[in-house]
């Protein structure tokens, strides 16, 4: 008993603590210094977040390189596919010109009554904010994280917690800043959890990611009356960010509710972050 | 010393784990994702290399590698590399144990790896208040040590390779 004891001691020793012949660092050294990074992560200290900022902006460069290939192989794959499903495409938007060829007059009529009604209420819409338009680096995308690299950071003022826009939709918020990068932590993503409106039932509720592109609607009230097409937009409330920005259309599925984004997520190279925050007007 | 084609490929065929661990690390692939499931790579390009040729395959690339990976993924720094290098002792030790190569050995003995691996990376990404999908993270595992054979098999292919 004892003997098989020893034994297990000494392969563990060895395994752990022994460094190969061509190995510089024994694999305990880096363990332990694996477990003092993490708890680094949590001390923000200026000279700490030039470091990482430094560090994580070569590490984007870096893999902006080396994913050149697949990125290249992955435009090529969407040019086939999107010429393969042009006619499919063609008879779909003919059959939505019409429809919106029909919307449009009554959109006119709408337009005009909305300013009038604006004008009598003595609204001023002013907007203090200002766009960035940023080139999306890397966006790599896992069962756990949802994110995009920009080409911006503090060199372009951006802050954490801004919105991030997909045209006029939204589709993030910034999570972490670089010199010269950031990392937009998209509403798909399971840590996203963002206040919006749904119109017209005028629901508050809270949109949470789930790792796929269908976030749902949570903390609704019982007797909401929430149906399929239903607009979402953000709320503005808590002053995260700026009301009204428009998200995507309501869909219900199996009694979840189920939100169909208006971008595509996969689909984004370029987008605008918002450079003042609402809670800082 | 001339150079010869055996030199050439021998070299190589040497340093090709560690090229694939930090593509693999650069390019964001560490976890191949299918919709309806995932497969860790990493964990088995790590597992497979630092149990049969650690000579070729540094702890300090794996490290770096796991560095990388979460600086690519956003996540804290270190875990990533702290569950890697968790991989690779458990490789260690069973290099150190076993007598016999064979796949059953070694496949058996990656289910260990993969629940150390896992349980640190939710212990770690737990404290640092990130959400995780449990079930995402049961499905990429089991996948991955369904998927091992076919890597091991391509991986001795490349051992293979280069002794002949």
């Amino acid at each position: 008993m004892d003997t098989s004891r020893e034994d297990v001691g000494i392969a563990f020793r060895s395994a752990l603590l022994v460094k190969g012949t061509k190995q510089k660092f024994s694999l305990i050294a880096l363990v332990i210094f694996s477990i003092i990074l993490i708890f680094l992560e949590t001390i923000e200290t200026k000279p700490l977040n030039y470091i990482r900022s430094f560090l994580k902006d070569t590490v984007y460069r870096g893999s902006l390189v080396i994913s050149a290939p697949s990125k290249g192989f992955n435009s090529f794959t969407n040019y086939v596919s999107t010429h393969i499903n042009l006619y499919k495409n063609y008879e779909s938007l003919k059959v939505e010109n019409d429809k919106l060829k029909n919307n449009i007059s009554e959109s006119k009529f709408l337009e005009l009554e909305n300013t009038q009604l604006r004008k009598l209420i003595d609204e001023q819409i002013t907007s203090n904010s200002d766009l960035v338009s940023a080139r999306v680096m890397l966006d790599k995308q896992s069962p756990y994280i949802n994110s995009f690299i920009i080409n911006s950071g503090s060199n372009k003022d951006i802050k954490n917690g801004m919105a991030v826009l997909d045209g006029k939709n939204f589709i993030g918020r910034i999570v972490d800043v670089n010199f010269f990068s950031s990392r937009i932590l998209l509403i798909s993503d399971l840590n996203s959890k963002i206040p919006v409106i749904v119109e017209p039932s005028g629901n508050h509720a809270i949109l949470t990611g789930h790792g796929d592109n269908n976030p749902s609607l949570q903390f609704l009230p019982e007797n909401h009356q929430i149906e399929d097409g239903h607009k979402v937009y953000t709320s503005g409330k808590e002053g995260i960010f700026s009301p009204g920005i428009p998200i995507g259309e309501v869909k219900i599925k199996k009694k979840e509710i189920k939100v169909f984004l208006f971008s595509n997520l996969d689909q984004i190279t370029f987008v605008n972050v918002k450079l003042e925050r609402a809670n800082n007007n | 010393m001339a150079l010869s084609l055996k030199n050439i490929k021998y070299k190589i065929l040497s340093i090709f784990p560690i090229l694939l661990l930090l593509f693999v690390s650069f390019n964001g692939n560490s976890i191949i994702d299918f919709n309806f499931f995932s497969i860790n790579l990493h964990f088995i390009i790590v597992y497979y290399w630092a149990l049969r040729d650690p000579d070729n395959f540094g702890y300090g690339f794996i490290f770096l590698s796991g560095i990388i990976n979460d600086v690519v993924y956003g996540l804290p720094f270190g875990v990533n590399a702290l569950c890697l290098l968790l991989i690779a002792a458990v490789a260690a030790y069973v290099r150190v144990v076993a007598v016999r190569v064979t796949l059953v050995n070694d496949w058996i003995s990656f289910v260990p790896a993969l629940l150390f691996a896992n349980f640190i990376y939710f212990l770690s990404l737990y404290f640092s208040s990130f959400e995780i999908n449990y079930l995402s993270l049961f499905k990429d595992s089991l996948f991955t040590l369904i998927f091992y054979p076919i890597m091991w098999a391509l991986f001795s292919f490349i051992i293979n390779l280069r002794k002949s």
